[in-house]
């Protein structure tokens, strides 16, 4: 077989070393702009210091989506005044398909965009939908992909606990 | 064993760059599956190898009709 | 579904429901069942020509009529399960070749079995699946009853992604355990009682190409065992064992400009009885917006004749058939499926017309005087549980 040709074949089976933020590292920045608002303005991550935050990388596309909306919100509802956001990652390629997802699944948590995959990539996301929950003090402190039903009851106990949590 | 070959190199040839997990939104769509219409598709299936000598062979478990 | 007298169903063909229910390719996001419990029922109506009358003793013949109704349910369970049901019914009247003799002319013709026949198949399925983050597990049962024919399946079924999401492998193993039991009364028939059985393995693999673009490769291998002569064929006696293989490929390409996806599918299938065929299935998926698709689809079939094909029956050889489903033939179908979602709901509507000839397949060979054109048309109706 020729060299070029066993070269191609192993990058089928190559693993990609992607080094993703592992949990008990610090969340790398964002500053990304609003979804539904037209300003330019960038809502960063840094501002967000001091709360329990769970980062969620999503897409209109993406089905377990639209079990962890609702789901999210209802924990920020109840959570919030403790101290509790999210923020949402829109990674779609097409804005109107994000926009048309949150009109059907609404939520009052902030949603920002990143169409160029900038900060996925920094993330090393392996899968859709990704969450990191990230505590008052900026440490990455759980990674969670995929999304089922029952993970929202989970979710809720770990965000409790780093609630109690002082931010340093 | 040639045929083979071609075949390796083929398979390899499609994408020696990986598509990020982000990235694949339009292979999500209903269209871009191996069966849009999973009822459609073993419905016919089940005509073709009723009318036909050939059966299964087609992504699914093979076997299929009794029919001689 | 089985045709009587002359096609014979086996459950293990409603086994590709299962399969078919095989996320063969989960894209970007961890195994995940279905959100969303979903319901949906069809009625399909499928009406074969009349035998032509310079190819039939006795002049033109109705051949095969059937209707079919079909329910599905499909509903997620627990966090990493999904369980499926599909039943079907089909309702089969009409003729069926029953032998080829040889016309005052020389030229071969088909004697069709006399009077009508009714019969009605009842099809049961049900598929339970368990999703784990790197792929899926299904286990699947089918059972079919009709009054000639009981047919029992099993199969299991698996899909696993690697870990950079790039290419899934499946596999899948089947057995079906089928006894016939020919109704006495229409033709003579050459058994009482006879059973057979079908085991079947099928690996394949996955690979996404580009963002737009994804492309499969397969390979499997079916092993029939037990009575495999058609009963309600005059002349009719086929070895009982049959080894098959098939290897196919598909590929799927999104087009961006137009918004419509391409879709082809290519089989090569080669048995032990001599038979070979190719299969070529394009379709086009055409979006109007975001609740209508409109798919014109095309299928070119080819295939070559059994060891043992003949029109007239040559008694003096150990195996014979007449059966044109075993002569060489090309088959052309095509058709338009539309679908328009309101709401949670889906309607679907399909059309498809089939032909065969002879003289459109790659191989040559005596062209039987039965090969059968037909009309197919069905209607769906989808729900939702959103």
């Amino acid at each position: 077989m020729k060299p070029w040709a066993l070269l191609c074949l192993l990058g089928l089976f190559a693993l990609p070393v992607v080094a993703g933020v592992q949990v008990g590292q610090s969340a790398p920045p964002i500053s990304l702009p609003l979804l539904t608002t037209d300003s330019a303005a960038e809502l960063t991550l840094d501002s967000l210091r001091g709360k329990v935050v769970y980062l969620d990388f999503w897409a209109s596309w993406c089905g377990p989506c639209r079990v962890s909306f609702p789901q999210l919100e209802e924990l920020r509802q109840e959570l919030g005044p403790q101290g509790f956001e999210v923020l949402a990652v829109n990674l779609d390629e097409f804005e109107p398909d994000a926009l048309r997802f949150l009109e059907e699944v609404s939520v009052s948590y902030p949603v920002v965009r990143d169409g160029a995959g900038e900060t996925p990539a920094t993330y090393g996301i392996l899968g859709m939908p990704t969450g990191y929950l990230i505590d008052r003090s900026g440490t990455v402190r759980l990674v969670h992909q995929g999304y089922r039903k029952s993970d929202g009851a989970a979710l809720r106990e770990d965000i409790i606990e780093l609630l109690g949590e002082q931010a340093q | 064993m040639k045929p083979l070959t071609y075949l390796f190199v083929a398979l390899c040839l499609c994408a020696c760059e990986t598509v990020q997990p982000w990235e694949r939104g339009t292979l999500a769509k209903p269209e871009m599956q191996w069966q849009t219409d999973p009822r459609e598709i073993s419905f016919q299936a089940q005509i073709n190898a009723s009318k036909e000598a050939t059966s299964g062979g087609m992504g699914a478990a093979g076997g299929g009709c009794g029919c001689n | 579904m089985a045709a009587r007298p002359g096609d014979k169903h086996s459950a293990l063909l409603a086994l590709t429901s299962s399969a078919l229910l095989l996320p063969a390719y989960q894209a970007a996001r961890a195994d995940a069942p279905p959100q969303f419990m979903e319901m949906g029922v069809r009625y399909s109506k499928y009406k074969e020509d009349d035998t032509q009358g310079k190819k039939t003793f006795g002049g033109s013949s109705e051949r095969y009529d059937i209707d079919a109704a079909q329910f599905h349910l499909l509903a997620p369970v627990a966090d990493n399960w999904s369980v499926a049901v599909d039943v079907q019914w089909e309702d089969m009247s009409g003729a069926s070749p029953w032998f080829v003799g040889e016309s005052l002319d020389g030229s071969p013709k088909v004697i069709m079995s006399g009077a009508s026949i009714a019969d009605t198949r009842t099809e049961v399925s049900v598929t339970t699946r368990y999703y784990y983050d790197r792929g899926n597990v299904g286990l699947n049962y089918v059972h079919s009853d009709e009054d000639d024919y009981k047919s029992d399946a099993v199969a299991v079924d698996g899909a696993f992604n690697s870990a950079d999401g790039m290419t899934t492998y499946s596999g899948a193993f089947s057995y079906s355990s089928d006894d016939i039991e020919p109704t006495q009364g229409s033709v003579p028939t050459n058994t009482l009682k006879a059973d057979k059985d079908i085991s079947s393995a099928w690996i394949g693999v996955s690979r996404i190409v580009s963002r737009n673009a994804i492309v499969r490769f397969g390979l499997s291998y079916t092993y029939r065992d037990g009575f495999l002569t058609d009963p309600y064929k005059f002349r009719d006696q086929r070895p009982d064992e049959r080894k098959e293989w098939a290897i196919s490929t598909g590929y799927r390409q999104f087009f961006m400009g137009p918004n419509g996806a391409l879709q082809a599918d290519y089989r090569y299938f080669d048995d032990d009885w001599g038979v070979a065929s190719h299969t070529l299935n394009l379709a086009w998926h055409q979006n109007f917006g975001f609740s209508t698709q409109v798919i014109p689809f095309l299928r070119y079939y080819s295939q070559d004749k059994a060891d043992f094909f003949a029109n007239i029956a040559d008694l003096d050889q150990r195996y014979f058939a007449d059966d044109y489903r075993l002569s060489a033939f090309g088959a052309i179908s095509g058709g338009l499926r539309v679908r328009h979602e309101i709401g949670n709901w889906a309607i679907t509507a399909v059309g498809e017309r089939y032909e065969t000839d002879e003289s459109w397949g790659v191989y040559s060979g005596e062209e039987s005087p039965a090969l059968v054109d037909y009309w197919r048309y069905s209607f769906g109706l989808d729900y939702i549980f959103r």
